[in-house]
C-alpha cells in the first residue's frame, strides 16, 4: 500500500525530526540567553552519549536491574555538571568578548571536546540499545516502540520547557535575560545563574538527543556531526527568537528529509532538502517564526 | 633608525622584507636542506591558508559580511585546477587563474543570498549551503571522481616544472606576496572605503552614496576568488582532491584564522593562518605530554580559546597595539605611527 509507505517515512520523519527540534531548542535557548552561538552543542552531547553508554555496559556488567534507566539518570545528572562545567570554565571568562569571539570559544571547545572524548573512549564505534527494543507490524507497515518512546519523551521536554518559560518566575527571568541582560541585571534578575542554568539544560536536552539518536547512527565521535548541523538549520528556519520555530523547524527538516530519500534520491537527499530549506530563508530571512528586528541607525 | 623610517615611509617594505627574508630561508634551505619535509608541506599549507584568510578577511574583517560556507569555493578551486589541468591541459598560470574566477561567479551568487539574510541567519544559510556543495562534491562523480579522489600532475611554468615542493614553496610565497600587494592597496582604494563604510553601518554608507548591493556583491566575489585561488594552491600542493576535506570544519576554520589572527588586517589573517596550521602540529613535538592522543587538538582548542580570553582583537593586532605601536613611538618620537591595516 502506497499510503503506507508514506505514513511510515512521515512517522519515521518526525522521530528524528522531534530530535533535531530537542536539539535546536537547547542551541536557541543557549543564543538567546547568553549570545552564544554554540557550534560545541553536538560534541557535547556526543560526550554525554559516550557516559551514559559507559554507564550502561557497567551497570548490564554488574548485574544492575534496570541497566538502561540507570544509564539515562547518569546521562542527566552527567551533562547537568559538564553543561555547568563548561559554562564556569569557558564560558563566564570570555563573556564580555564580542559574538565572533564567542563563536571561536566554541569552535575551541569542540576541539576539546572532541579530542577528549577520542582519547578517552577511543575511536571506534559502539552499538547502544533502543530505549523499548522490538517493532510492531501494522499492515505493511513496521513501527518500533522506541519511536513513541522518543517522540513523547520530546514532547514532555518541550511541554515542561515552555511552561517553564511562559509561566514561572524562573522563565519570566530567561525572558529578561535574553530580551536585554544589562537591563535585566538592573532590575534584579541573577543574569549569572540564568546563564548558568540554561547551559545546563540545553546540554541536557542535547544528551538526550544524543542518547535518543545513539541505536541509529552507534555510539562514535562523529555521530552528532549530522545531527549537530540539521539542529542549527532548524534553528535558523524556525526563526532564532522565538521558542516554537526551532521545533516546527526540526520537524520539517526530519519529514522532508525521509520523503526526499525515499522518492526522490538517496544519494542527492541532502542537497535536495538543503537547497529548499535555503530557498525558504531567502524568502522570509528572519525564520518562519522569527522576528524581524527593527532596525536603528 | 633609518630602518624605522623605512618601515613607516614605505608601506610596501614591511611586506618586501618579509617576503625576501622568508624566500632566503627557504633558497639556503634549497642548497643545504635545513628543513625536513614534512616542514616545507607544513609552510606550504601556511602559505595557501594565508591566501585564504586574506580572501576571508575582507569579507569579513572589511566588508563586515560572514560566510561559513567559504570552504566549497576551496575545494571548487582545487577540483576546477585537477579538472583543467587533466583535461585541457592549461599551464599553471591561466589553471590557478581561471580556479579563481570561477568561483568568483558562485561567490556573486552566495553574495545574491547574503543580500536577503543577516548576521547569525547568513551565517548558518551558509554553513548549510557550503554542506551543500560538499555533498555535491561527492556525487558529482564526472566533474570530482567522487571518493577516488581527483589527481594532478605536477605544475609548470614555462617549461620549468617544479618537481621539489620547496621550488613550489617558493612560487607559493611569491603569489602570496602579489595578494598581499593588491590587497594592501585595494583595502586604501575607493572599494576598500566603501566595503568598511558598509561594514561600520549599511545605514550610514547608503547616506553616503554607496551601493550595499555593489559592494556586497564585491565583497563576496573577492573573496571566492582568493578563497579559489588558494585551492587551486592547494592541488598543486597537494597534488590530491579528496571530497571530504571541504566539509563545515574547514569554513570553521577559517573562521577561527581570521578572528585569532585579527580582524581587518592582513598581517593578522596570514599569523591566523600560520596559527591554525602550525600549533597542532608544534604540540605534537612537545616533550611528555606531545604523545598524549589527541593532545594536538585540546591544546589547540585551549590556545584558542586563551586567545580570545587575553587577546581579543586578535594575536597579530594585539601585537601591532601593545607592543609594535608603542615602540614607534618611543623610537621615533612620532605623534601618530601612521598605516591602518
Amino acid at each position: 500500500m502506497h499510503w503506507q509507505i508514506f505514513l511510515q517515512n512521515v512517522f519515521g520523519g518526525i522521530e528524528t525530526g522531534s530530535l533535531y527540534a530537542l536539539a535546536a531548542l537547547g542551541v536557541v535557548l543557549i543564543y538567546r540567553v547568553s549570545d552564544v552561538t554554540n557550534f560545541a552543542q553536538g560534541e557535547m552531547a556526543m560526550f554525554s552519549t559516550f557516559v551514559t553508554y559507559t554507564i550502561w555496559v557497567y551497570s548490564a556488567n554488574a548485574g544492575f536491574p534496570y541497566p538502561y534507566v540507570a544509564a539515562f539518570i547518569g546521562a542527566l545528572i552527567f551533562s547537568a555538571i559538564f553543561g555547568f562545567l563548561v559554562e564556569r570554565v569557558f564560558i563566564r571568562p570570555t563573556s564580555d568578548s564580542s559574538l565572533l569571539g564567542k563563536m571561536i570559544v566554541t569552535l575551541g571547545l569542540i576541539l576539546i571536546v572532541n579530542g577528549s572524548a577520542g582519547a578517552i573512549f577511543g575511536t571506534d564505534s559502539y552499538y547502544m540499545r533502543r530505549a523499548i527494543s522490538g517493532h510492531i507490524r501494522v499492515g505493511n507497515m513496521i513501527i518500533r516502540p522506541h519511536s513513541f518512546f522518543v517522540i513523547g519523551l520530546a514532547i514532555v521536554i518541550m511541554l515542561v520547557l515552555f511552561y517553564m518559560i511562559k509561566f514561572t518566575m524562573f522563565g519570566v527571568a530567561i525572558r529578561a535575560t535574553a530580551q536585554n541582560d544589562k537591563v535585566a541585571k538592573l532590575m534584579g534578575v541573577p543574569t549569572k545563574k540564568v546563564t548558568a542554568f540554561t547551559w545546563i539544560m540545553a546540554t541536557m536536552m542535547g544528551a538526550i538527543a544524543g542518547l535518543m539518536i545513539a541505536p541509529a547512527t552507534n555510539v562514535y565521535t562523529g555521530m552528532m556531526a549530522d545531527v549537530h548541523l540539521k539542529s542549527f538549520i532548524a534553528a535558523v528556519l524556525g526563526g532564532f527568537t522565538s521558542f516554537v520555530g526551532p521545533v516546527v523547524g526540526g520537524l520539517m527538516i526530519g519529514i522532508l528529509d525521509n520523503l526526499v530519500g525515499y522518492y526522490i534520491s538517496t544519494n542527492w537527499q541532502t542537497v535536495i532538502v538543503y537547497g529548499f530549506l535555503i530557498i525558504i530563508l531567502i524568502f522570509k530571512p528572519y525564520g518562519l517564526f522569527g522576528e524581524i528586528p527593527k532596525k536603528k541607525v | 633608525m633609518a630602518i624605522m623610517k623605512l618601515f613607516n615611509n614605505n608601506p610596501y617594505f614591511k611586506y618586501i622584507l618579509g617576503t625576501i627574508i622568508f624566500m632566503i630561508i627557504v633558497f639556503i634551505d634549497l642548497q643545504i636542506g635545513l628543513f625536513a619535509s614534512r616542514t616545507v608541506n607544513l609552510l606550504i599549507r601556511v602559505v595557501y591558508f594565508s591566501i585564504v584568510a586574506i580572501g576571508f578577511n575582507i569579507l569579513l574583517g572589511y566588508a563586515g559580511q560572514i560566510s561559513l560556507g567559504h570552504a566549497a569555493f576551496m575545494g571548487f578551486g582545487a577540483y576546477l585546477t585537477a579538472f583543467i589541468s587533466n583535461n585541457f591541459g592549461l599551464g599553471f598560470l591561466p589553471t590557478i587563474i581561471l580556479s579563481g574566477l570561477i568561483p568568483m561567479i558562485f561567490g556573486i551568487v552566495l553574495g545574491l543570498v547574503a543580500l536577503r539574510l543577516e548576521r547569525l541567519y547568513l551565517a548558518i544559510a551558509t554553513l548549510g549551503i557550503g554542506v551543500t556543495i560538499e555533498f555535491v562534491f561527492r556525487e558529482w562523480v564526472w566533474f570530482t571522481n567522487g571518493f577516488s579522489g581527483a589527481r594532478l600532475s605536477r605544475p609548470e611554468i614555462f617549461g620549468f616544472a617544479f618537481n621539489n615542493s620547496r621550488h613550489f614553496l617558493l612560487l607559493a610565497t611569491f603569489i602570496l606576496f602579489l595578494v598581499v600587494l593588491f590587497t594592501y592597496n585595494l583595502i586604501r582604494s575607493k572599494t576598500g572605503r566603501a566595503l568598511s563604510a558598509m561594514r561600520d553601518s549599511n545605514h550610514a554608507a547608503q547616506a553616503m552614496g554607496i551601493s550595499l548591493l555593489k559592494y556586497k556583491l564585491i565583497a563576496f566575489a573577492l573573496s571566492a576568488f582568493y578563497v579559489g585561488l588558494a585551492g587551486s594552491l592547494y592541488a598543486y600542493a597537494e597534488r590530491y582532491v579528496h571530497p571530504s576535506t571541504w566539509g563545515a570544519e574547514l569554513s570553521l576554520d577559517m573562521l577561527a584564522m581570521v578572528v585569532i589572527g585579527g580582524l581587518a588586517s592582513i598581517g593578522g589573517s596570514i599569523t591566523g593562518a600560520g596559527f591554525l596550521v602550525l600549533v597542532p602540529r608544534l604540540v605534537q613535538d612537545l616533550p611528555v605530554i606531545g604523545g598524549i592522543t589527541n593532545i594536538n587538538f585540546i591544546l589547540t582548542g585551549l590556545a584558542m580559546i586563551l586567545v580570545i580570553r587575553f587577546m581579543p582583537i586578535g594575536i597579530y593586532n594585539w601585537f601591532d597595539y601593545k607592543v609594535i605601536q608603542p615602540f614607534y613611538y618611543k623610537m621615533l618620537n612620532f605623534d601618530d605611527p601612521g598605516g591602518d591595516d
